[in-house]
């Protein structure tokens, strides 16, 4: 292995990221040269280094109010959400709903259907709403049982005074 | 355009007075009047026997003929005249039905004085009878009139 090989394969050797037979390559390399042994270890010092930071660096970050706070969030927007579906379910809901009480309405005031009576209508039945006869004259209302014809009989006065 | 529209209007508007009038025939009224002569004794028409008994009970005579027979078809709402014998008028004016009935307002007529004016409910296909006291006594009989209705 030449230094120019062993240098792109580097990064991935301080990580432990080769293959073992590579991984031996590598350090049998920087074993004999002293150029890539140091360069190995200034590559492992900073990344030593770097952990410690960012370590030190994420023990420093309180993170005690992050939950709190996403939950809080997370609680809100599903409030928000549930009055933006509201809408587009209330007709639906609004129109059962509606449906329902109608109906509930309706059975409980509707008054029980009264006793169909059976009648049969004679084929002559005449009901007189409204009877106007002239001054002076007669009229006379008969009706036939059997067959229900109704009569009306007028007399004029003229004419009685000719009897 | 214009006169195209103006040489198919009046088309149109035929179309339309037949449609309307035939629509108005269609669900117009046939009023039947009848007028016969009631007397103590005599022969009576063939036509009247299925008549006779009711006709016997409600006026209290034997024979029965046919003077007069008119039957035409009235239109909802509008009034028409009947000619009666003796110079008498009836007047039909069929307003509408209800619960199988022909609701009418009906007005016997003679000259200029009204006779009877009523508003009847007649059974659809029913008969109504207006009878008119003898001009001269009772050895005459008297004359009756049969209304008819049928939508």
């Amino acid at each position: 292995m030449t230094c120019a090989e062993a240098e792109r394969l580097l990064d991935s050797f301080v990580d432990a990221e080769l293959p073992g037979p590579m991984l031996l390559e590598v350090a049998r390399h920087a074993g004999s040269c002293a150029t890539c042994d140091r360069a190995v270890r200034e590559m492992t010092a900073l990344r030593t280094s770097l952990g410690q930071v960012v370590q030190g660096e994420l023990e420093g970050i309180d993170l005690s109010g992050v939950w709190p706070a996403v939950e809080q969030r997370i609680g809100r927007s599903a409030r928000r959400g549930a009055w933006r579906r509201l809408p587009r379910q209330l007709p639906v809901w609004g129109t059962a709903a509606a449906a329902i009480a109608a109906g509930a309405l309706l059975w409980f005031r509707t008054p029980p259907p009264e006793p169909v009576r059976v009648t049969h209508a004679r084929p002559n039945q005449a009901v007189i709403e409204r009877l106007v006869s002239s001054e002076g004259s007669r009229v006379g209302i008969m009706k036939d049982r059997k067959y229900g014809t109704t009569l009306i009989m007028v007399s004029a006065p003229g004419e009685d005074a000719g009897q | 355009m214009i006169r195209r529209a103006a040489r198919t209007l009046p088309a149109g508007l035929s179309a339309v007075i037949v449609l309307l009038a035939m629509a108005a025939t269609a669900q117009a009224l046939s009023v039947e009047v009848t007028t016969v002569q009631a007397s103590p004794e005599g022969p009576s028409d063939a036509q009247l026997l299925p008549f006779r008994p009711r006709l016997r009970r409600l006026v209290g005579y034997r024979a029965f003929r046919v003077i007069r027979e008119e039957s035409r078809p009235c239109v909802w709402r509008n009034r028409e005249a009947f000619v009666i014998p003796g110079g008498r008028l009836l007047h039909v004016l069929p307003k509408g039905m209800r619960e199988e009935a022909v609701v009418m307002q009906v007005q016997l007529q003679e000259g200029p004085r009204s006779l009877v004016d009523t508003d009847v409910r007649l059974q659809n296909r029913g008969v109504m009878l207006f009878g008119v006291d003898p001009e001269r006594g009772t050895a005459n009989g008297v004359l009756i009139i049969m209304l008819k209705a049928e939508e």
